[in-house]
């Protein structure tokens, strides 16, 4: 299906139709395919905008009554807003946010029951109690599936059981991630780099961002703090997780960290508009990083 | 406006959002919808059942839904994936709601679409909240009000809420859209201003 007829800049164009001198000329159909399809070749300049008049469709014939009017118009609308989503869901990058969400939950979700398993098995049993503030994670859930009672080794079993499936998700998401954004994890590592992605809301907006930003991407309270009450400004947010930055000695944290989110600014752009892992770059970054950590080189 | 014994309330099919039912009306909670609290502060713009309402900043759909309630048509601009997806659904099941998914800082891409409204209501977590209203201005009729919520927090953290919708006002006044009444928002809402602004 093909619009009518070209339309031209000085002719005022509406979803329904097309207006020159007063006179109205109808769109084809009521087939919202057909007048989304019209939407989109429709330009309008917001200078000289006078919005669609209800009555113009009507007298053209194009519908009967307000009513019908309305109808048409919403289903072209949901057509359309359909269509969008479809298209935003459709991006794979999507799935990748939503999964490094949920390992980051699990995570959360593991320690905060593990912790509480913990304090109730000590308070059952008191000369567990100096002990186990050195347990942590596996160890931890180990120690109460064989000594706690039937209900606690129930829940640390459970426990068990999700600490399993979120090393399978890290797995998949190291997988995906080399994937979708091939260079931002060659910089980074999968998890890191999908965390980077997630808070930019999706792989277009991390391309876009300045590296500045990226570099405090999950340090927005430490970022609002500094400007609100003049506190020092974060040196990293979630690429402090990598371990080249945190690793670094404390001085250069903040010169490994400026340099890497220079780099992911870079790789984001090649993921997003060229989309394959380039070694050469990653070498470079890598150096580059390195070089700032003083690790070696100059 | 429906109030029963000091409850705002709206009439339609109750469910959308898990809101409370009073004798068959849907409450209108003011701590949840910034439109309602400006009711509960005195608010006089009123919904009516022929009003045609541009709404910039949809979200969710909740406030969308009661005023579909009250009004004959309701143009609902959401530009954010995951609230628009609910907004689909609020209007799936409301006649009178047309989904618009857009970015209401670029209105040429919905202006085919949107006829002349007779209330402006936008509620857009947006440096420049002044700015969208203007470019939004050319659907409002001459002698419909914008109803503009400030969300001072949003606009800049670093200034006092009050000096930031003095400054929103004076953009607007600059573009002849003067904001005849400043309603706060507290305590339904902190650091919410809601300017009512008539276009002559």
């Amino acid at each position: 299906m093909t619009p009518g007829k070209p339309r031209s800049l000085s002719m005022p164009s509406y979803w329904f139709g097309d207006v020159t001198g007063g006179k109205c000329t109808p769109a084809g159909s009521h087939d919202p395919e057909y007048l989304s399809f019209r939407l989109d070749g429709i330009r309008t300049e917001m200078e000289s905008f006078c919005p669609p008049a209800w009555e113009a469709a009507r007298d053209s014939g194009f519908v009967s009554s307000r009513g019908e009017y309305i109808r048409v118009l919403r289903e072209v609308c949901i057509y359309r807003a359909e269509k969008a989503l479809a298209l935003v869901a459709a991006r794979p990058e999507q799935e990748l946010i939503q999964m490094v969400h949920m390992r980051d939950q699990l995570d959360e979700v593991i320690n905060l029951v593990t912790g509480r398993a913990l304090e109730w098995h000590a308070a059952r049993s008191p000369e567990f109690s100096r002990k186990f503030r050195a347990l942590k994670g596996k160890r931890a859930l180990e120690a109460l599936v064989a000594g706690g009672s039937p209900r606690v080794r129930g829940i640390a079993t459970g426990m068990m059981h999700l600490s399993e499936v979120k090393a399978d998700l890290t797995r998949e998401i190291e997988q995906m991630a080399g994937e979708v954004i091939p260079n931002c994890t060659g910089l980074v590592g999968g998890v890191v780099a999908a965390r980077l992605l997630a808070a930019a809301g999706g792989l277009e907006a991390l391309a876009r961002l300045p590296a500045g930003t990226i570099q405090v991407l999950g340090a927005r309270t430490a970022l609002f703090a500094h400007i609100r009450s003049g506190s020092a400004p974060p040196k990293h947010g979630i690429i402090y997780q990598y371990r080249k930055v945190h690793g670094a000695k404390k001085g250069r944290r903040g010169k490994v960290s400026r340099t890497l989110a220079a780099k992911i600014a870079l790789a984001a752009r090649i993921d997003y508009f060229r989309g394959e892992r380039d070694e050469e770059f990653l070498d470079t970054a890598r150096a580059a990083v390195e070089r700032a950590a003083g690790e070696s080189g100059s | 406006m429906i109030w029963i014994d000091g409850v705002l309330v709206s009439r339609g099919e109750g469910g959308v959002y898990g809101e409370r039912m009073m004798r068959g009306h849907r409450v209108w909670d003011p701590y949840r919808s910034k439109l309602a609290a400006y009711y509960y502060l005195g608010g006089e713009v009123s919904l009516e059942s022929r009003m045609r309402v541009l709404y910039l900043g949809a979200a969710h759909g909740t406030t969308v839904s009661h005023v579909s309630d009250s009004t004959e048509v309701v143009y609902a601009v959401e530009n954010a994936y995951a609230p628009m997806r609910d907004l689909l659904a609020v209007a799936s099941r409301r006649k009178n709601i047309i989904p618009l998914f857009a970015d209401a800082a670029q209105p040429s891409s919905y202006a085919p679409l949107v006829e002349e409204v007779d209330l402006l209501f936008q509620d857009v977590a947006h440096p420049d909240q002044a700015s969208i209203a203007l470019m939004n201005l050319p659907f409002l009729r001459r002698g419909g009000v914008a109803l503009i919520v400030v969300k001072a927090r949003s606009i800049d953290v670093t200034k006092k809420p009050a000096d930031v919708v003095h400054e929103v006002s004076h953009k607007l006044a600059e573009s002849g859209l003067y904001p005849r009444r400043v309603i706060w928002l507290e305590p339904y809402h902190r650091d919410h201003a809601i300017l009512e602004c008539p276009r002559d």
